[in-house]
C-alpha cells in the first residue's frame, strides 16, 4: 500500500534513480566514455571533442567529484549532448515529452474512470451474465500485446476505413490554431489512446470488480440498505466509493505499465513521443539520449505516484490520522 | 402490531428458520436469544426484507404482508418505519463518511432536504450522547461505545416504529454496556423492539418478553423474568446454566453435543436428556403453556421425582411432617438442613429403606408402590459412609458388578466391560490389580468413587446423594462433585443432594430446599436463595457457610453511575473476586 509513505521516500527514490543513472555506465567494462557514447560515436569523434567530453564528465577526477559534477549538470538541466540530433538531450526531450504525457495521462484517467464504472456495475452483478461477459472480455483484451492491438486498430480504422490518420500527432504544416488545432490533436490521438485504454483498462476493472464483491459483503453495506438507500446509492456512494481506494493505490503501478505500453504504441502509430524517440535513439545508439529518456520516464512514474498519494489522502479520511 | 406467522427462511434450500411465529405489540420489547447460528439475525433481517434466502410465511405490518412487497416498497419502509441496528459495531458504519453525514443520509433518502437533515442529524446525535465535534468525526476516530451510539442515532433518524437491535451490547466493555443499555431503554419506549442477543443479562434488562430460538425453531417464549427464573424447556435451562452472571452460583455447565440444523423431529433431540422416541420423528409445535409458549412433546422439563405429603414419626417424635418436593429431570436439588432435621430419613423413604406413615412418592408421574428392580434401575443412592453402600467382603469388581448381576443385564463379558467403562467415568483405574482390591485397601476418596460407580452402573435417571463428600478431603470432594455434575451434563442425571453445607450446595445445585424440623421452610433457585434468603434458618446456615456472598449492590440490580466508580475504593480486600 502506498499510504503512509513519507515524502522522504520519494526524495530517496529520486536519488537512487539518479545514482543508478550515474553509476551504471561507469560500471561497464572499459572506457566510461565508450559506455556513455558507444563505439561508433567515439570512433567518429575528433580528439578535441573527446578531450572536451572527458573534461565535461570530469572523467579525469575521482568518482565523488564526478558524481557532484553530474548532479550539478542535472541541476542545470544538462542531460548531455545528443549525438544524433546534435542538440542538448534536454531540448530534444522537451520536444517529445509533452506528447507522451498527453497520451499516457489521458489513458490513465480514461482507464481508471472506465475501469471503475465497469468494475462497480460488474461487481454488483456478480455471477450474472453481464458480469461474466465483461470479465471474459477484460481477460481476453488484457492478453493482447499493445503493439499488436495497435496494429490491428491501425489497419482497420486507418487503412481499411481510412477514418484515422496513419501517423503523427498533428497534420503537419497545416497552420491550424485554436479549436481546430485541438480537434486535430484529438483526431491524431484517438487511435493510440484507444489502443492503450483497450489493452490497459483490464487491471483497473478487475481490481474494482473484485474489491466491489468483497465490499458488498461488508457490514456497512447492510447498514446502508437498512437505511432505505436506493440501489444506485448503495452501489456508488457506499460500495463504489469504498472500492475506489485500492484503485487509487494501484494506479501508480499501472502508470508504469502504461508508459511501457505507450513506448510501443507510439512506434506503431509513429506518434512523436518518447517511444518513437527511444526507438530512434536505440537505432542510432544515441546513449545520452537513451539515458535521458529512461531517467525522464522513471521520474514521470515517480511524480504520478506522488500525486496519487495526495489524492489518496483526499479520498480516505483514515490516512490523515495515520500520518 | 407486528406479527410474524409461520416464517420459514432457507438459504440454498437449507432452512435456517422453521415455522417461527411471534407477535409484538406497540411498546413491547422482545428479546430473541439463542446461541450463534440459531437464526436470530436472519429473523431480524427478514423483518426488513433484507434476507438473501427464500422466505415463506407472513410478516404482517399495518395490514400488509412484508414478504409480498416489492423491493421499492420495502425500501421506503426501511429506515423509516422499520429500522435495524446491526451487530459488528466496528464495521457497521461507512469508514469514509463522517458520522453525522451518515445519519443525515438516512433522512435524505426518505425525502428530507439536505440542510434540514444535517441539522436534525446533529441534534439526534447529541441526544444519544455525541457532541457535535464527535458527531462530525469519522468512524475510525470514535470508540466502540460512541460508534454504537452513532448506529443507534442512525436507526432512530426517521423515528421508526419498529426497531431491531442485533447484539446491541456485544463487544462493549461493561461500563459502556451499562450506559448503552440505559440509553436503549430510554429510546425504545413506545416502539416495537426486537432485541437479538446471546447476552442473557442484556436481554433481561432490555426486554419484557423473551423468545428462545434453537436451530431455527422457537422452543420457548414468555415473560423474560419467568424464563430466566424458571426455564421450562431443556434448552432454555441449558442456555442459562452455561451463562455466567454475577449471581450464578452453580458451576457452569455446557450442553452435550453441538447445535445442528436440519435434524428431523424436535431440533434439540440429539442433545436432550429426556427425549422419547417420538421426539426424533415429529417436531413439537409451540403451544401455550401456563403464560408462555413451549415447544416440547413432554411439556418441558419433566418432574422426575415427586414427594407428596410424606410424614414419619418414631414413637411420639414427629420426624417428618408432610414434606413436598419435586425434582426435575437433569437438575440438582439440594436438600439442606441441620443434622436431625429429617433429610436422611426422607432419602431412605424414597429408596424404600424406611416406610412412611403418610404420603406418596411418584417417579415420572407413576405412583411407586413396591420397590421393584426396575425402580432401582432408575433410582440409586450414595451414602454418607461408603461402608453403607459397599460390603467389605466384596472387591471392587464384585461391588460394582453386583447390581448388573441382580438385574441380570448382559453376558458376563458385557458386564465386565460396563464396569470398566463406569470406573473410567469416575476416573478410577480399571486394571486387574485395582479390580481385585478390597475397600480397606483403598483411600477414602477411592472408596466413595467406587460407591458412586456402583450407583451409576445401571445408568439411573436419579441419584440420591446423602452427604457424599462429607468424609472426604476438600480436593477429593472437588473431584467427586465435578464428576457428578459432568454426569448430569452428559446424561441428564437428576441429583437429590443432601447436605448441611450450603457452600457445597451453592456450587452444585440448581435449586435448594431448606428443611427444619421435618418441614421444608424455604425453596427456590439456588442463586436467589443465596442472594436473599428468606428464612432465618437459611440465613444462619449461610452465615456459618462463610462470608462469600456477592456484594450488596449486585443484589440491588442497578447499574452504578459513573461517579460511583470514581469514589474512594475500598482497600484491596474489596477487589477480591466474589468467588
Ligand atoms: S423432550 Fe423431546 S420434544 Fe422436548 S425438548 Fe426433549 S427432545 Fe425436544
Amino acid at each position: 500500500m502506498l499510504r503512509d509513505r513519507p515524502f522522504a521516500t520519494y526524495v530517496l527514490a529520486v536519488f537512487v534513480i539518479l545514482s543508478l543513472n550515474f553509476i551504471l555506465p561507469r560500471l561497464m567494462p572499459g572506457d566510461p566514455l565508450l559506455a556513455i557514447y558507444g563505439e561508433e560515436a567515439l570512433l567518429a569523434m575528433s580528439p578535441e571533442l573527446k578531450e572536451e567530453l572527458v573534461r565535461r564528465f570530469s572523467l579525469d577526477r575521482p568518482l565523488s567529484a564526478q558524481f557532484l559534477a553530474y548532479l550539478a549538470a542535472l541541476f542545470r538541466g544538462d542531460l548531455g549532448h545528443s549525438y544524433y540530433f546534435n542538440a542538448p538531450v534536454s531540448r530534444v526531450l522537451l520536444g517529445f515529452l509533452p506528447w507522451t504525457l498527453l497520451l499516457t495521462g489521458l489513458a490513465l484517467c480514461l482507464c481508471a474512470a472506465l475501469g471503475v464504472v465497469l468494475g462497480i456495475e460488474s461487481g454488483a452483478r456478480r455471477g450474472r451474465p453481464q458480469d461474466a461477459v465483461l470479465l471474459s472480455a477484460a481477460l481476453f483484451l488484457g492478453g493482447f500485446p499493445d503493439f499488436f492491438a495497435g496494429t490491428l486498430l491501425l489497419l482497420f480504422f486507418g487503412v481499411t476505413l481510412g477514418v484515422a490518420p496513419l501517423a503523427g500527432a498533428l497534420t503537419p504544416y497545416a497552420g491550424k490554431a485554436g479549436l481546430s488545432l485541438v480537434l486535430d490533436v484529438l483526431h491524431h490521438l484517438t487511435l493510440p489512446l484507444l489502443t492503450l485504454v483497450v489493452v490497459r483498462v483490464g487491471p483497473f476493472y478487475l481490481l474494482t470488480r473484485n474489491t466491489m464483491v468483497t465490499t458488498l459483503g461488508e457490514a456497512f453495506i447492510l447498514t446502508a440498505r437498512a437505511k432505505g438507500c436506493p440501489d444506485r446509492t448503495v452501489r456508488y456512494r457506499h460500495a463504489g466509493r469504498h472500492s475506489l481506494l485500492p484503485v487509487v493505490t494501484a494506479a501508480g503501478l499501472q502508470y508504469a505499465h502504461l508508459i511501457t505500453g505507450a513506448l510501443f504504441v507510439e512506434m506503431v502509430f509513429s506518434y512523436p513521443g518518447m517511444g518513437t524517440l527511444l526507438y530512434r535513439a536505440l537505432l542510432t545508439r544515441d546513449y545520452p539520449l537513451i539515458q535521458g529518456i529512461l531517467l525522464t520516464a522513471a521520474l514521470a512514474v515517480l511524480t504520478v505516484n506522488f500525486l496519487l498519494e495526495l489524492v489518496y489522502v483526499k479520498v480516505d479520511p483514515r490516512v490523515v490520522r495515520a500520518r | 402490531m407486528l406479527e410474524i406467522r409461520n416464517l420459514w427462511v432457507s438459504y440454498g434450500g437449507l432452512p435456517v428458520l422453521r415455522d417461527v411465529s411471534l407477535t409484538l405489540a406497540r411498546g413491547e420489547s422482545l428479546a430473541v436469544v439463542g446461541e450463534s447460528g440459531a437464526g436470530k439475525t436472519t429473523l431480524g433481517l427478514s423483518i426488513l426484507g433484507l434476507v438473501e434466502g427464500e422466505c415463506r410465511g407472513e410478516i404482517i405490518w399495518r395490514g400488509k404482508n412484508l414478504l409480498a412487497l416489492s423491493e421499492e416498497e420495502l425500501r421506503r419502509l426501511r429506515g423509516r418505519e422499520i429500522a435495524m441496528v446491526f451487530q459488528n459495531v466496528e464495521t457497521a458504519l461507512h469508514p469514509l463518511y463522517a458520522v453525522c453525514d451518515q445519519v443525515a443520509e438516512a433522512m435524505v433518502v426518505h425525502g428530507l432536504g439536505k440542510g434540514e437533515a444535517a441539522d436534525r442529524a446533529l441534534a439526534l446525535l447529541e441526544r444519544v450522547g455525541l457532541r457535535p465535534d464527535r458527531a462530525r468525526a469519522y468512524p475510525h476516530q470514535l470508540s466502540g461505545g460512541e460508534k454504537q451510539r452513532a448506529l443507534l442515532a442512525l436507526a432512530l433518524a426517521n423515528d421508526p416504529e419498529v426497531l431491531v437491535l442485533d447484539e446491541p451490547t456485544a463487544s462493549l466493555d461493561p461500563r459502556t454496556k451499562g450506559e448503552i443499555v440505559g440509553l436503549l431503554l430510554e429510546m425504545v419506549r413506545d416502539r416495537i423492539t426486537l432485541v437479538i442477543t446471546h447476552d442473557l443479562a442484556a436481554a433481561a434488562r432490555l426486554a419484557g418478553q423473551m423468545a428462545v430460538l434453537y436451530a431455527g425453531r422457537l422452543v420457548e417464549a414468555g415473560p423474560a423474568a419467568d424464563l430466566m427464573r424458571d426455564p421450562r424447556h431443556p434448552y432454555t435451562r441449558g442456555l442459562l446454566r452455561a451463562y455466567p452472571h454475577l449471581a450464578t452460583t452453580k458451576d457452569l455447565q455446557g450442553i452435550p453435543g453441538r447445535m445442528e440444523h436440519g435434524v428431523e423431529g424436535c431440533p434439540f433431540h440429539p442433545r436432550c436428556t429426556q427425549r422419547l422416541e417420538a421426539c426424533a420423528v415429529r417436531a413439537p409445535s409451540p403451544v401455550p403453556a401456563g403464560g408462555r409458549t413451549l415447544a416440547c412433546h413432554r411439556g418441558g422439563i419433566v418432574p422426575l421425582l415427586e414427594v407428596r405429603g410424606i410424614a414419619k414419626s418414631f414413637g411420639a417424635f414427629r420426624l417428618l411432617r408432610g414434606v413436598n418436593l419435586t425434582l426435575y429431570e437433569g437438575e440438582t436439588l439440594a436438600l439442606v438442613g441441620e443434622s436431625g432435621s429429617g433429610k436422611t430419613t426422607l432419602a431412605r423413604i424414597v429408596m424404600g429403606l424406611t416406610a412412611a406413615d403418610e404420603g406418596e412418592i411418584l417417579l415420572e408421574g407413576q405412583k411407586v408402590e413396591k420397590r421393584t428392580p426396575e425402580f432401582y434401575a432408575r433410582v440409586q443412592m450414595v451414602f454418607q459412609q461408603p461402608g453403607e453402600s459397599l460390603s467389605h467382603r466384596l472387591n471392587v469388581l464384585q461391588a460394582v458388578k453386583e447390581p448388573l448381576d441382580v438385574q441380570q443385564r448382559g453376558t458376563e463379558e458385557e458386564r465386565l466391560s460396563v464396569v470398566k467403562r463406569v470406573l473410567a467415568e469416575v476416573e478410577l483405574p480399571c486394571d486387574d490389580g485395582f479390580l481385585k482390591k478390597y475397600p480397606h485397601q483403598l483411600s477414602g476418596g477411592e472408596v466413595q468413587r467406587v460407591a458412586i460407580a456402583r450407583a451409576l452402573v445401571l445408568e439411573p435417571k436419579l441419584l440420591i446423594a446423602d452427604e457424599p463428600t462429607a468424609a472426604l478431603d476438600a480436593s477429593v470432594q472437588a473431584k467427586v462433585l465435578k464428576l457428578l455434575l459432568d454426569l448430569q451434563e452428559k446424561r441428564g442425571l437428576a441429583i437429590l443432594f443432601i447436605t448441611h453445607d450450603l457452600a457445597v450446595a451453592r456450587k452444585v445445585s440448581d435449586r435448594v430446599a431448606v428443611m427444619l424440623e421435618g418441614r421444608i421452610v424455604e425453596e427456590g433457585p439456588t442463586w436467589e436463595v443465596m442472594a436473599s434468603p428468606a428464612h432465618p434458618l437459611t440465613r444462619s446456615l449461610l452465615t456459618w457457610a462463610g462470608p462469600q456472598l456477592p456484594p450488596a449492590w449486585a443484589r440491588r440490580g442497578s447499574w452504578p453511575a459513573h461517579e460511583e466508580f470514581s469514589g474512594p475504593g475500598r482497600p484491596s480486600a474489596g477487589a477480591v473476586s466474589s468467588r
